[in-house]
Formats: structure tokens, sequence, C-alpha cells
């Protein structure tokens, strides 16, 4: 027997026409990886990161009616997580949102593996500049999906990537890093995404 | 050509594995989610049996006295198969709206 692939906003449809929670575990399992990440990557933190993502697929749950038929779930799903962080930020103004690097016991400068260098990379860039950049090269959105996900401008969005990515490439250089060889075992650049 | 600073942010930024962590946390939304119904429906039951009761309420102060309503409207017959028949209301009503899901894979 054949397994079809359902169309997310399939599942969206089941959801709201008839409470299909089959079709919303559906959903959960689809984008719990990119959401959690995502939260995990603004907030560097991963207990935080799981607890924030709960609340959105929750929010999510109680609000799918409101996702337009033409929308993406995607974007939507990441854009009440961004809402969700920020809000955890100001609930939380006088600590301090991003978690300190962890201290691995290893020296940044010798570091070569993501999950140790990414920490110490998206503490040099502020809040706003951190989410377009997680969302444009580890989500490989699109500029016009950043600007539904914060709610940005694209001009704002654009400089952004760029400023922030001018900071991590300048850390980068002043740890000894080379950028090319980091980018030798790299994923194919979706190339439309950062032009 | 792509610019290599491009390629190294998206091996550096990429979403780490989540492994047997995302089954677990798939388990626990799901469990939030039953909570959720569960509690819209206690909600709606409880403001509905409220509206109800002040209908019936509504309902006996326009048709006369109270003894009246459980001597000819309700003979004691009938009183005694009123436990009866809310057990069997209960029995329906958690029949109909259960929503327990395995949450196995």
């Amino acid at each position: 027997m054949g397994s079809k692939v359902i169309s997310d906003m399939e599942l969206v449809a089941r959801v709201t026409g008839s409470d299909d929670q089959a079709a919303f575990r559906l959903i959960v399992e689809r984008h719990q990886a990119a959401i959690r990440g995502f939260l995990a990557r603004l907030s560097g933190d991963h207990g935080t990161a799981d607890d924030l993502a709960q609340d959105t697929f929750l929010l999510a749950y109680r609000k799918l009616h409101t996702l337009q038929s033409g929308g993406s779930l995607r974007s939507w799903l990441h854009s009440i997580a961004y809402r969700q962080f920020l809000q955890h930020g100001r609930r939380h103004a006088r600590q301090q949102v991003m978690a300190e690097p962890p201290d691995s016991g290893s020296d940044p400068r010798q570091a070569m593996d993501a999950e140790i260098l990414a920490p110490h990379l998206l503490a040099q860039v502020n809040e706003s500049e951190r989410a377009c950049l997680t969302l444009a090269y580890a989500a490989g959105m699109s500029h016009p999906e950043i600007v539904e996900v914060t709610g940005l401008a694209l001009g704002t969005v654009k400089s952004h990537i760029t400023r922030g990515k001018r900071k991590l490439q300048d850390w980068l250089q002043e740890h000894d890093h080379s950028v090319s060889e980091l980018a030798g075992a790299g994923r194919p650049p979706s190339e439309a995404n950062h032009a | 050509m792509p610019d290599p600073i491009d390629q190294a942010l998206e091996k550096l930024l990429a979403y780490p594995e989540t492994g047997s962590g995302g089954d677990l946390f798939v388990v626990d939304v799901m469990k939030k989610v039953q909570a959720e119904r569960r509690r819209r429906r206690l909600i709606l039951a409880l403001f509905g049996g409220i509206g109800a009761l002040f209908g019936l309420a509504g309902a006996v102060m326009l048709s006369g006295s109270i003894s009246h309503v459980f001597t000819e409207l309700l003979p004691n017959r009938l009183l005694f198969q009123l436990p009866l028949f809310a057990a069997g209301a209960v029995a329906f009503y958690v029949w109909a709206m259960n929503d327990d899901l395995p949450l196995g894979t």
C-alpha cells in the first residue's frame, strides 16, 4: 500500500474542520525540529527552547483557524515561535535572554564543531539579527518569508543579515577560523536566499 | 559562485539533530493539547449547565409552585429513575466525548 504525503494545508483543514488529533500530531511531528532548533538558536538554551516550542504548538492549536488558506504553515509557526521568544524576553527582562555560550572546556579558537561555535557566534549579534540570520541560514528562508515571520520591513531584514554576517565573519577571523575551511563540508547554499 | 561565508554559516547555524527527543516532545505537546480540549469541554459543560439551571428556574417560576413540578410533572416513580438516567447520560457523554488518543507511534 503506497503512502500518500498529506500537505500541511490539508492537515490544517482536518484539524480546523473536525478537530482531527492525528492530523495535529502530524503537524507537530513535521515541524518540531525546525521550531525547537530556531528557538534554541535564539535563546541559546535547549530547555527554554523546548518550553517555548511547546507553548508555540499549543497556541497554534488554539489559533489554527486563523491561518489563511494561502498562508504557509511553516512561516506561521515560526512567527508564533518568534513572538513567544520575544514575550519570554520581556517577561525576563532583567535576566539575560541569550544564555551565555556554554563552557565546553575547549577554546573556541580550536573548536570546529558547530554546536560549540554556534552559541559563541550568535552571542555576537543582537536579537533581531540573530533571528534573521537563523531563519536565513538554518531554516533556509527567503527574505520575504523572514519578513512574514519577524514582521520587520524587507530593507531591515536585508540590513540585519548583511550586518550580522559581517559581525560573524569578523569574529571568526579574530578567532583564527578559516571561513573556507568551515565552509568545506557545508550543505549546498541556497543562493537565492542570501543574494 | 557561492560566497564561502554563506556556506560556512549554513553549516555552523544548522539546527542540531533532535533524535529520540523529538518523539518525547511530540507526546508532551499532544498531552497538553488533550488537556486543553478537556478544559474547553469542561468550561462549555459548566456554562451550559449554569444556563440550563437558569432556564429550569425560569420555567418553574413561570409555571407555578416548585411542589407542583415535583408532585405532578415528575411523579415519584420518575424521580427514582432519575439517577439511572443521569448515570446513562454521563456514560454516553464519556463515550461520545472520549478524546484519549493512543500516544504510541
